[in-house]
């Protein structure tokens, strides 16, 4: 169960990290605000290439992605002090520099280097490419998404904690016209007989609706199971609302654009394992023309959070400052970062 | 407000340090220096020709504790978490502040302050009398009154409880000359357990530039008494400050510099024979007023570097505060942000 629970945190990571890492940036992108805004917030981001909208029902997009739009208006949590240097290369070649001084965890520089196969990479999250990360511990990140042919993509990951792999798996995806089914082997250890298997199916039923299903298989030397989680998401031109239900627990948010500047987001978390749920409201606050963003959440952890992005102009600077505060337990995480480029 | 902020102090008080005692050399807590007064500065050349006169025309050199007093405002303050402080000017003679320090290491706390200015007027900037206090929301209380009896005479007095237990009570007079200027402080006096600090000051201008003078510090306790004597010698020149100060406590020499309008450099050394320690430490300062910008950074003998960046946001009355600080040697971290309004 354990492994269960790290390879779901993993491939939240995973995501994490193969989502643009310079995504917090997006409303700052050089290009102008995409005129697909007003569309279903749900694809908005991420439409395929060879998508046909003439009155067929869309792809539904991945698995991964069904919470991603309410996730993406929560702060992220930062502490001490970060430095990102970004620097593009050249059109399919990106290189980031950081450095983290905390003074919780360990201090740590960070190399991070993104080869994309394909130049017109703007806000397609699921584009073709290899990034690699190293840490100054040693620690290694990477991965590669491969479009193998027009519908079908692999990926692969691996993750390593200074020596040890601690991740490696291998997915394949094939989106069809209104169903996305993808087939993912996290962690196949042939000497230890233990292995991971995860199959996803998203089906659009209607203009708004998706409904489908996650099916995880785990087998170790001593036990063996599987869980099943049918998971469903309405969208509207203006809100989502999604949910993930099966014997593990449950997941559910709801996304709303109020207007152009304020986007909430509402999510409830359940958890069977640990006996124990957690409701989060979040908000992000856009000012455009002080090219300002502010992103703030409250838990039902009494939790508390803000993080503030400033670009300053001219510089091609962004200035990020945040603080989280935790009543119950009595802490306080300060934060202040600055990404160039 | 002007006539307020500029008699009151000038930054709001640290929180009070845990120490119980006073120490021997401690005179008031730290942050609570007197009103500024007009900087000693050497005769512009009225002074050729006329020999006779000479000692009249040496300036007053100013108050003794002010001696290292440029030199260590160059050096970045630590702080951490998250400050917010709120200033309000109530009146001309009035002014309230609430400050909260939201704090990652330490205990979280909210303080009230208020400042009182007298309208009785000596110089050009400076009113009297001057009342400042503020309370934390544990109860602890600072607070000082400063008052000017006659043309040369002032006297203040300090108070400070740490809950409601009282650590530090005193009372000074100081007297200042032509050329030297003398204070008398009682620190702590308890008559009924016959203990107490008495501390005299004095300094003396030497020629326009050099002032010298001496620390006499009496502190007694039921079953012991003690004495240290420290001798200040200062030499003021047209850009730069040399002091230094010399007693059986231990050494402290400072050294500050203009270099130019935008950036001062400041040099420390400080010895301590008690603790048997000595730290070397050399700050700068740069004020870039175009950008309503204030840097000052540190590097210390003790492997700490440390920085502060100031920043009023105009035209909000708001001031930004960013600060980070990085002990090479123990590999600990402290950064910490805080917001001024008013």
């Amino acid at each position: 169960m354990d492994l269960i629970r790290k390879h779901c945190a993993h491939m939240g990571s995973v995501l994490a990290l193969s989502s643009n890492p310079g995504h917090q940036n997006w409303p700052f992108s050089k290009d102008p605000l995409p005129s697909r805004w007003d569309a279903h917030p749900a694809h908005w981001d991420r439409p395929p290439r060879w998508e046909r909208r003439d009155g067929r029902l869309p792809n539904p997009g991945s698995f991964h992605s069904l919470h991603r739009s309410c996730k993406d208006v929560f702060p992220h949590q930062i502490e001490g002090v970060k430095m990102i240097i970004n620097k593009t290369l050249s059109s399919f070649f990106k290189v980031s520099h950081t450095l983290h001084l905390s003074a919780v965890s360990p201090s740590y520089y960070r190399f991070h280097v993104e080869h994309l196969q394909s130049d017109d990479y703007s806000k397609d999250k699921d584009a073709p490419a290899l990034i690699g990360e190293m840490d100054s511990s040693g620690s290694l990140n990477a991965h590669a998404l491969l479009h193998l042919t027009e519908r079908v993509r692999a990926r692969t990951v691996f993750q390593s904690q200074q020596s040890q792999f601690v991740t490696w798996q291998f997915e394949t995806e094939y989106r069809g016209s209104d169903f996305t089914a993808a087939v993912t082997v996290a962690n196949p250890d042939i000497l230890r007989e233990s292995v991971i298997l995860v199959a996803h199916f998203l089906q659009s039923v209607s203009s708004g609706l998706v409904l489908g299903g996650e099916l995880v298989y785990h087998r170790g030397r001593a036990e063996e199971g599987g869980i099943l989680t049918l998971a469903g998401q309405y969208s509207r031109p203006n809100w989502v609302a999604t949910l993930n239900a099966g014997k593990g627990g449950a997941h559910a948010s709801y996304y709303h654009r109020a207007n152009k500047q304020i986007q909430v987001g509402v999510e409830f978390e359940a958890s069977t394992r640990t006996q124990e749920t957690t409701t989060s409201f979040g908000y992000q606050m856009e000012l455009p023309e002080a090219n300002m963003v502010f992103r703030g959440m409250i838990n039902s952890r009494c939790i508390i959070g803000g993080v503030l992005e400033k670009r300053l102009t001219p510089l091609p600077a962004t200035l990020i400052m945040g603080a989280f505060v935790n009543h119950r337990g009595d802490k306080l995480q300060v934060g202040l970062g600055v990404n160039v480029g | 407000m002007g006539s307020v902020l500029a008699a009151s102090s000038p930054s709001p008080p640290p929180p009070p340090s845990a120490a119980g005692s006073a120490s021997p050399g401690v005179t008031m807590p730290p942050g609570f220096g007197m009103p500024p007064v007009p900087p000693a500065a050497p005769p512009t050349g009225s002074g050729a020709g006329k020999e006779q006169r000479a000692e009249s025309l040496l300036p007053n050199p100013g108050a003794f504790d002010e001696c290292h007093r440029k030199c260590k405002e160059v050096f970045p303050m630590q702080m951490e978490g998250v400050r917010l402080v709120v200033n309000k000017g109530l009146s001309n003679h009035f002014q309230v502040n609430h400050s909260l320090l939201l704090s990652t290491t330490g205990d979280s706390s909210y303080r009230f302050g208020a400042t009182f200015v007298g309208s009785k007027q000596t110089g050009p900037a400076e009113f009297f009398p001057v009342m400042v206090g503020d309370m934390d929301n544990s109860g602890s209380l600072n607070s000082q009154i400063i008052h000017q009896i006659s043309s040369r005479i002032r006297s203040k007095v300090a108070f400070q409880t740490q809950q409601q237990k009282f650590v530090n009570w005193q009372g000074d007079a100081e007297f200042r000359g032509e050329d030297f200027t003398a204070m008398v402080t009682f620190g702590n006096p308890d008559v009924l357990a016959g203990s107490g600090i008495i501390i005299t000051h004095y300094l003396q201008s030497i020629t326009p530039s050099l002032a010298l003078g001496g620390e006499l510090v009496y502190h007694r306790r039921p079953g012991e008494e003690g004495s240290v004597l420290s001798l200040v010698g200062r030499y003021t020149a047209s850009d730069f400050i040399a002091t230094l100060t010399l007693g059986s406590a231990g050494a402290h020499a400072s050294y500050y510099h203009k270099a130019n309008e935008q950036l001062q450099v400041g040099v420390e050394f400080e010895a301590s024979s008690r603790m048997q320690d000595s730290s070397a430490s050399f700050g700068y300062q740069l004020d870039v007023p175009k950008a309503n910008l204030q840097f000052k950074g540190s590097v210390d003998s003790n492997w700490v570097v440390g920085a502060t960046l100031e920043k009023k946001l105009l035209p909000l009355p708001l001031s930004l505060v960013l600060c980070a600080f990085l002990n090479h040697q123990k590999n600990k971290f402290q950064c910490g942000f805080g917001i001024t309004i008013g």
